[in-house]
C-alpha cells in the first residue's frame, strides 16, 4: 500500500466505526424493550355483563369473572380474587354488601333476592384481586353504578325461524365506490393474518347528507346530494372506529385505538376538540340530548364527553355514565341480548315505559339497532348458525311487530361492529361491502309488511 | 497525515452512518433486535391461565410474523408497513398470537403445553387458515355456538379468541391482534355470527 494512503485508510475505517456504532446504540438501545412491564402488578380487569332487564318478582345473579395483571414474565397462578357487590333497591339510600360466592364454573355470583329486585336496584362490585391490588366496576361506584329494571310486562315476539337467502332488496343504493384511494374510492385493509377492514361507520346528517369514515385514508367522505363526494382529512390513529353526527352539523369520530379518543369536527371538517376516554375499550358513539355518549367497557355503559369545549374529563364521563342510552325526553333504551332471547326496553328513570321480548328457534346474534320510533322501536338483530347469517328488521309498536323483513348481511369488509344501521327518519341505511366496493342502501320502514 | 486521517475519517463516518442509518429508518424501531428464545415446557394450564397471558399484549403492537412484546401498554413499533417481516417490530399478528397464549408446542404433534415468553420472539407453526382447518394435534374445531372464553373464532385470514363471551348486545369480547394500524387488544366483534367465520379450540386445558 502506498504510504500516502494509510492515514486516510485508517481514517476511513474508523469513522465508519464510530458511525456504525453511534446509530447501533442510538436506533437499537431506543426500541430495545422495557425490562419493566408497565401493567405488570396491576388488578387487571373486571368481566362482567350488565343484567339491565330482569323479570320482576324473581332473584336477580349477578356474576363476574377476573382476568389478573401478571406479577412477571414467568409461569405463575391465577390470583384468587374476592369481593362484594353493594346494591341499593330502588327506594333506598344506602348500599348494602352482598359477598361474592365462587361457582362451580369459576364466576363469583351474588343474588339479589326477589325482594331488594322487585322495584329494580343499583349495584358496583368491589374487587381484591388476592395480589394486593383492588378495582371497582364501573369505576365510579356508588357515583354512577350499574341499574336492573324490573321487567312487569312486555310484548312476546316470536321470530319464527330465519329464512336465510330470502332477505329483501333495498328500496335503492345510495352512493357505491370501489376500493382505493382516489376519489371516487374508499380505503380497505387488508393482507395475511389481519381482518380485512373497509370503512368503520357512518352516519346521516339532519339534511340527509351521509359522512362516511374512511379511516384507512384518514379521511371522512361527505356524500351530499347532487355533488361529487367531498373529503376532510382527519387524525386517526386507530384501525377502526365509529362516527356520528349531530344536529348542528358537528362530525364526532370515535377512534376506537388501544387508548380510544373521541374527536369533534365541524361540518367543514375543522377539529373542535378531543376527548381522551376515561374506559379502555369503546364500540360506538350515538347522539343524546346533552351531547355525544361513547358506548364504554367493562363497564357497557355509556359515557358523556359533553357537548361544549373543552370536552369531559375521564374523571367525570365516569361520575356521568348512564346504564340506559338516553334519547332525549327523560326516556332511555336499554338492550340486553343473548343466543337465545332479546330483551329490548324503552325507560324513564328507573320505570320502564314500554319492553319487548324477542324469542325465535334460530340463534340471535347481536342487536345491530335499536332506536325508538313512534310509539316504538326500530330493531335490527343478527340472526345465524353456523354457516348462515342475516339481519331481521322489526318495527315494534305497543303491542308487539307492526313490520318485519330481512336483509343479507354484505359484510365482506369489516366495519366498526355495530355501525352498520342508521335510521334517519322512516329510512334505514345500511353499509354494505363486497370484492368490489362498499355501498349505502337505503330501506323503507314504514307500512304494514 | 493529519489531513488525511481527517479526511478519511469524514469519509469513513458518512459511510458508516448511511450504511446502518438508512435501513434502520426504513425498517423502524427493530425491536425485535431486543427479543428472547425464553420458554418453558409446562403442565396443563387452565383457560383463565391462558387469559391472563393473553391480556398482558393487549395494547401492545402488530407486527405480521412477529412474535414479542414487553408488555409497557405501548406499540414500541407504530406505523410499520403491513406484511413485512423485516420491519421487525412489537407484537405478534393474529395466528402468532393464538399459538402464544394457548401456550402451544411449535412440534404440532405435540399437544401439551409450553409458556412462552412475552419476549420470546416466536411465532409457531400455524396461519389463520390452518387453524380454521384444525391443524395440530392440540387444536379442534367446535360449533361456534358451543364455545366459550378462550376458544376462537378464525377465517381464513384472521384468528380471535374469546375475553369474555356475550356482552348485553350479545357482541364477543375479542382479543386479538388485528392489524398493524390496530394493534393488539380486547375489542367487541360480532365474529360468533359471520359465516366466514368458525370456532376452534385448544384441546386439554386444566380447567
Amino acid at each position: 500500500m502506498k504510504k500516502k494512503w494509510r492515514w486516510p485508510l485508517v481514517g476511513f475505517v474508523l469513522g465508519a466505526l464510530v458511525g456504525a456504532t453511534v446509530l447501533t446504540v442510538n436506533v437499537v438501545g431506543a426500541s430495545s424493550p422495557d425490562s419493566a412491564a408497565a401493567r405488570a402488578g396491576g388488578f387487571g380487569e373486571i368481566l362482567h355483563t350488565p343484567v339491565l332487564l330482569a323479570r320482576a318478582g324473581r332473584p336477580v345473579e349477578l356474576s363476574y369473572d377476573v382476568v389478573c395483571g401478571a406479577l412477571k414474565d414467568a409461569p405463575g397462578p391465577h390470583c384468587s380474587p374476592s369481593g362484594s357487590v353493594y346494591v341499593r333497591p330502588v327506594g333506598q339510600s344506602t348500599f348494602a354488601p352482598l359477598a361474592l360466592e365462587r361457582e362451580p364454573d369459576g364466576l363469583l355470583s351474588a343474588v339479589v333476592s326477589a325482594t331488594d329486585a322487585r322495584m329494580g336496584f343499583d349495584y358496583y362490585v368491589v374487587m381484591d384481586n388476592g395480589r394486593g391490588r383492588t378495582a371497582t366496576l364501573p369505576e365510579a361506584g356508588a357515583d354512577a353504578p350499574q341499574h336492573v329494571w324490573p321487567l312487569a310486562d312486555w310484548a312476546t315476539v316470536d321470530v319464527g325461524v330465519a329464512r336465510f337467502g330470502r332477505s329483501r332488496a333495498p328500496s335503492s343504493v345510495l352512493r357505491a365506490f370501489s376500493w382505493g384511494r382516489g376519489d371516487a374510492a374508499i380505503g380497505l385493509d387488508s393482507g395475511r393474518e389481519q381482518s380485512r377492514i373497509g370503512p368503520s361507520a357512518f352516519d346521516v346528517a339532519p339534511d340527509g347528507s351521509i359522512v362516511l369514515l374512511d379511516q384507512v385514508n384518514h379521511r371522512l367522505v361527505v356524500l351530499r346530494r347532487g355533488a361529487s363526494p367531498a373529503h376532510i382529512p382527519i387524525e386517526f390513529t386507530g384501525g377502526e372506529g365509529d362516527l356520528a353526527m349531530g344536529a348542528d352539523g358537528t362530525i364526532y369520530v370515535l377512534d376506537s385505538s388501544t387508548k380510544p379518543m373521541l374527536r369533534a369536527f365541524t361540518a367543514a371538517g375543522q377539529p373542535i376538540s378531543a376527548a381522551r376516554l376515561a374506559e379502555p375499550t369503546a364500540d360506538m358513539v350515538r347522539i343524546g340530548p346533552g351531547g355525544p355518549l361513547v358506548h364504554a367497557y367493562p363497564s357497557e355503559m355509556w359515557l358523556p364527553t359533553g357537548p361544549d369545549r373543552p370536552p369531559f374529563s375521564p374523571g367525570r364521563q365516569l361520575e356521568s355514565a348512564h346504564v340506559a342510552r338516553s334519547v332525549g325526553w327523560g326516556l332511555g333504551v336499554v338492550v340486553h341480548a343473548s343466543p337465545s332471547e332479546v330483551k329490548l326496553a324503552i325507560v324513564h328513570g328507573n320505570r320502564v315505559e314500554h319492553a319487548w321480548v324477542l324469542r325465535g328457534e334460530t340463534s340471535f346474534g347481536e342487536v345491530q339497532l335499536a332506536e325508538p320510533y313512534g310509539d316504538g322501536m326500530v330493531v335490527v338483530v343478527r340472526l345465524w348458525d353456523e354457516k348462515h347469517a342475516e339481519f331481521r328488521v322489526l318495527r315494534l309498536g305497543a303491542e308487539g311487530v307492526e313490520q318485519s323483513f330481512d336483509v343479507a348481511p354484505a359484510e365482506w369488509a369489516e366495519s366498526a361492529s355495530l355501525s352498520r344501521f342508521r335510521l334517519h327518519g322512516s329510512t334505514l341505511y345500511q353499509l354494505r361491502s363486497d370484492p368490489s366496493g362498499i355501498a349505502i342502501a337505503k330501506f323503507a320502514i314504514g307500512g304494514t309488511t | 497525515m493529519k489531513r488525511g486521517l481527517a479526511t478519511g475519517l469524514l469519509g469513513g463516518l458518512v459511510v458508516g452512518l448511511l450504511a446502518i442509518g438508512t435501513p434502520a429508518g426504513a425498517y423502524h424501531t427493530h425491536f425485535q433486535y431486543g427479543c428472547n428464545d425464553t420458554f418453558y415446557n409446562h403442565d396443563a394450564v387452565t383457560r383463565a391461565d391462558a387469559r391472563d397471558y393473553a391480556y398482558i399484549a393487549a395494547a401492545e403492537g402488530y407486527q405480521w410474523g412477529g412474535g414479542c412484546w414487553n408488555g409497557n401498554n405501548v406499540d414500541d413499533s407504530p406505523g410499520d408497513p403491513p406484511e413485512d417481516p423485516n420491519t421487525l417490530g412489537e407484537g405478534p399478528d393474529c395466528s402468532g398470537f393464538t399459538f402464544k397464549s394457548w401456550w402451544e408446542r411449535a412440534e404440532t404433534g405435540d399437544p401439551w403445553f409450553r409458556y412462552h415468553a412475552w419476549m420470546q420472539n416466536v411465532h409457531g407453526p400455524y396461519s389463520a387458515a390452518d387453524f380454521k382447518a384444525g391443524v395440530g394435534a392440540s387444536n379442534s374445531t367446535v360449533a361456534k355456538a358451543s364455545t366459550t372464553y378462550m376458544d376462537a373464532f378464525a377465517s381464513s385470514s384472521h384468528i380471535g379468541m374469546i375475553y369474555w363471551a356475550n356482552t348485553a348486545y350479545n357482541q364477543d369480547r375479542i382479543i386479538e391482534a388485528k392489524c398493524e394500524a390496530c394493534g393488539t387488544g380486547t375489542w367487541p366483534r360480532t365474529y360468533r355470527g359471520q359465516p366466514e367465520y368458525s370456532g376452534f379450540r385448544r384441546l386439554y386445558w386444566a380447567g
